[in-house]
């Protein structure tokens, strides 16, 4: 009996011992092989970690090398609200003077949003952007307070839990992202505004060039992003010895602009103070080398700054290409070039001016003053808009539209800037006609200034047109240059004799029989244009004044441009008031880029002179006179 | 004779002692080895890492100076220093700025055989 029941048992126990193991051999089959791949997909999740490594993005310098734009990493300051319980006043309270925002709001932001996903389940939010751009110090400043926080609490007096709630609220509820961010910082801060653009930030959090050569070079200057498989510890620390993939960001090149910050510091102070006199809305200006179309400064008024792009939006446009208007009396040098090149007028030729008053096509066209018999030197020097409308019609329509376009209006000037506009050109067949009488002296066309003043520069060019150029060459973190560019050719507009004739009768308007002579220079010859356009409707006052003007004239270094858009002083007239201008920053710009007068004024040292063979000749260094 | 336990040489057998040894000794190289091993992989990790945050650390720096290099060459501000330290520092006007007409090159005589130092007249030098 007993040996019975001693074998029942043995099998009972057997029996159970039986079910157990196969139990847990049922278990070991389903984790190692049923549910294999997603346990060990849900284990790699938890230990591997992807890094992103940020590119540094790439500085844009002027043409000498100085800082313009650069980067600055910085944090992202983020919050896990699951974490923070009902403690968002506390919390609040201490971060917002830090992160300088307001208390409420971040009270608010902190604040546990529930959702529901597909299946059901009911989630709490855990990431939530507090403010971004923080710098290191702040975000330091930040880790520092959230340590040292007290909740007015006992905590010897707090149970595990509790306990555990307050130090993973200290330490872990207030984060920086893992992913770096920049701070653009634009040293100069208004210098070259409009040149440089500014950034935006995208709906997902990324920095991107939002205006300038931040926009158009935007995919020079932000590199490319590197990146690293890891594992991490529980304490969700990198194990580096368990790194797998480790690619390094490659950071972004860095853009060398032609702009000479010095002479845009100049063109902005002048501008300024231009500015203030005659109150306009807005005042423009370039600098550029009329012979590679290098530009040198590029300045509006009103600006903004870039490192705090807000404001009004007519601040941040850049309004020498982007506006268009009726050029005025500049755009003679158009029709007289194009007349002059067909040889259909001389220099000497004369016109009959009539006196100030020419009914032409049922409208009376007007000059400033009543002009007789003018030559058509005279017509640049006084700006006859009677005596440009006569060359225009001697030169007929299609011959002074294809002219219009050789001179690059009417198509974009090809500047890598964005938000350049082509102008308005209309074709032959919609002109009217009395267009060929109002388009020789600046109306019924409308172009940008940056147009404008690239068909002077192709004037003394000796015709050849070229493509405004600002960027001079890219380089790479270790300052090697990568791609440098060269000035372009357009196209040959005019001759070179028509070219040297219009620069001869240029040079007149900067005298005293002129409508210049305040842009004249003491040491330099300057040939120029003045324009004076009503803006429509032409019955209003309210006039957009300009002068381009290049020196030294037969040898030309420096274009300036100056125009201001309605300027309410008691003048109007662009040799009033843009001339003045010009000559404050062309002599400026003649100290600064040493150029050599090529007038009367250049001194040599007698002892040194007398010294030298007058037939030998003469190389010559510059001194500074004390 | 045949050995035995009642009849063994009185020699110590230091053959399978030595075997023995040897392959606890291997053993033993190898865990030491390969903690060794480990504990080198551990300690460069945490060298390499804090050699990327003081990497880190210094770009920020870096890129702090060079901002604030910046911002100290920029025209503006070097005129407002000019101003604030009352230095009288202006551009020199087209009028002030000399310009000396290059003294001519003299050309040096053919070298004879022999030249000494005394002989040599003072005069500029070729380039």
């Amino acid at each position: 009996m007993v040996k019975k029941l001693q074998y029942r048992r043995l099998l009972m126990l057997a029996l159970l011992l039986g079910a157990a193991f196969a139990g847990l051999g049922y278990r070991l089959v389903d984790l190692q092989v049923l549910q294999h791949e997603d346990l060990s997909n849900q284990a790699l999740k938890l230990t591997q970690h992807l890094y992103q490594l940020e590119p540094r993005r790439g500085d844009i310098l002027d043409i000498r090398g100085n800082l313009l734009a650069t980067s600055i990493f910085v944090k992202t300051v983020c919050a896990d609200p699951a974490m923070i319980g009902n403690r968002q006043a506390e919390v609040a309270h201490a971060l917002a003077p830090l992160l300088q925002v307001n208390e409420a709001a971040l009270a608010q932001r902190l604040v546990p949003r529930t959702r529901q996903n597909e299946k059901g389940e009911t989630l709490t939010n855990n990431y939530v952007v507090l403010k971004r751009k923080v710098s290191f110090e702040t975000w330091q400043k930040v880790n520092f307070t959230m340590t040292n926080l007290t909740f007015n609490v006992n905590e010897k007096a707090l149970n595990k839990k509790e306990a555990a709630f307050y130090q993973n609220l200290r330490t872990k509820a207030i984060f920086a992202d893992p992913v770096d961010d920049q701070l653009r910082s634009y040293p100069g801060q208004t210098l070259a505004a409009h040149v440089l653009g500014y950034m935006g930030v995208r709906d997902s959090g990324e920095s991107v060039g939002s205006d300038g050569i931040e926009r158009t070079w935007e995919n020079k200057l932000k590199g490319v992003r590197g990146w690293r498989w890891s594992e991490r510890d529980r304490r969700q620390q990198e194990i580096v010895a368990l790194r797998g993939q480790d690619v390094e960001a490659h950071d972004g090149l860095t853009v060398a602009l032609t702009i000479d910050s010095f002479l845009q510091h100049v063109l902005e102070t002048s501008l300024a103070e231009a500015m203030q006199k005659e109150s306009p809305i807005s005042i423009s200006g370039i600098i550029l080398r009329p012979r590679t179309g290098e530009i040198l400064a590029m300045a509006v008024l009103p600006n903004f700054d870039p490192n705090n792009p807000g404001g009004s939006e007519d601040a941040r446009r850049n309004r020498l290409i982007a506006d268009v208007h009726e050029p005025g009396s500049t755009f003679k040098i158009v029709v007289v070039s194009g007349a002059l090149n067909d040889q259909l007028i001389t220099l000497n030729d004369q016109f009959d001016c009539e006196r100030g008053h020419f009914p032409f096509a049922g409208r009376v066209l007007h000059d400033h003053a009543p002009y007789g018999i003018l030559s058509t030197e005279s017509i640049i020097t006084k700006s006859s808009n009677i005596g440009a409308a006569k060359i225009g019609i001697r030169m007929g329509e299609n011959r002074l539209y294809q002219y219009m376009q050789d001179f690059g209006f009417g198509a974009g000037t090809g500047i890598l800037l964005p938000g350049e506009v082509s102008g308005i050109l209309h074709p032959v067949k919609s002109w009217t006609k009395v267009s060929i009488a109002q388009i020789p002296m600046g109306q019924g066309v409308a172009a940008t200034s940056l147009q404008m003043t690239m068909a002077m520069c192709a004037i003394a060019n000796r015709g050849m047109l070229m493509h405004p150029m600002l960027v001079d060459h890219l380089q790479d973190e270790d300052g090697n240059v990568v791609a440098r560019y060269a000035p372009e050719r357009v196209r040959q507009v005019i001759s070179e004799d028509t070219a040297r004739e219009m620069v001869d009768a240029l040079k007149t308007v900067v005298t005293t029989n002129g409508t210049a002579p305040k842009a004249a220079l003491e040491h330099y010859t300057v040939a120029g244009k003045t324009g004076t356009a009503q803006k429509p409707p032409y019955q209003s006052n309210k006039f957009y004044a300009s002068f381009i003007g290049f020196f030294p004239a037969d040898n030309p270094q420096v274009c300036i441009y100056v125009s201001m858009d309605e300027p309410k002083g008691d003048l109007h007239q662009g040799g009033q008031i843009a001339a003045p201008v010009f000559k404050q920053i062309a002599e400026q710009a003649a100290n600064y880029l040493n150029i050599r007068p090529d007038k009367d004024g250049e001194q040599v040292f007698p002892q040194l002179a007398a010294a030298t063979d007058a037939d030998q000749p003469v190389k010559t260094i510059v001194a500074r006179a004390p | 004779m045949a050995r035995n336990r009642k009849n063994q040489s009185a020699a110590i057998r230091f053959g399978p002692a030595l075997k023995a040894f040897l392959m606890c000794s291997g053993i033993v190289i190898c865990c030491i080895g390969y903690v060794w091993q480990k504990q080198q992989i551990y300690e460069l990790s945490r060298q390499m890492k804090s050699r990327e945050v003081r990497v880190s650390l210094l770009r920020e720096q870096n890129d702090k100076l060079r901002n604030q290099l910046g911002t100290m060459l920029m025209p503006q501000h070097l005129e407002e220093r000019v101003r604030e330290l009352k230095l009288g520092l202006v551009p020199p006007q087209p009028g002030q700025v000399w310009r000396l007409p290059e003294p001519q090159i003299v050309q040096s005589s053919p070298p004879r055989e022999q030249q000494y130092a005394a002989e040599q007249t003072p005069g500029l030098a070729t380039p």
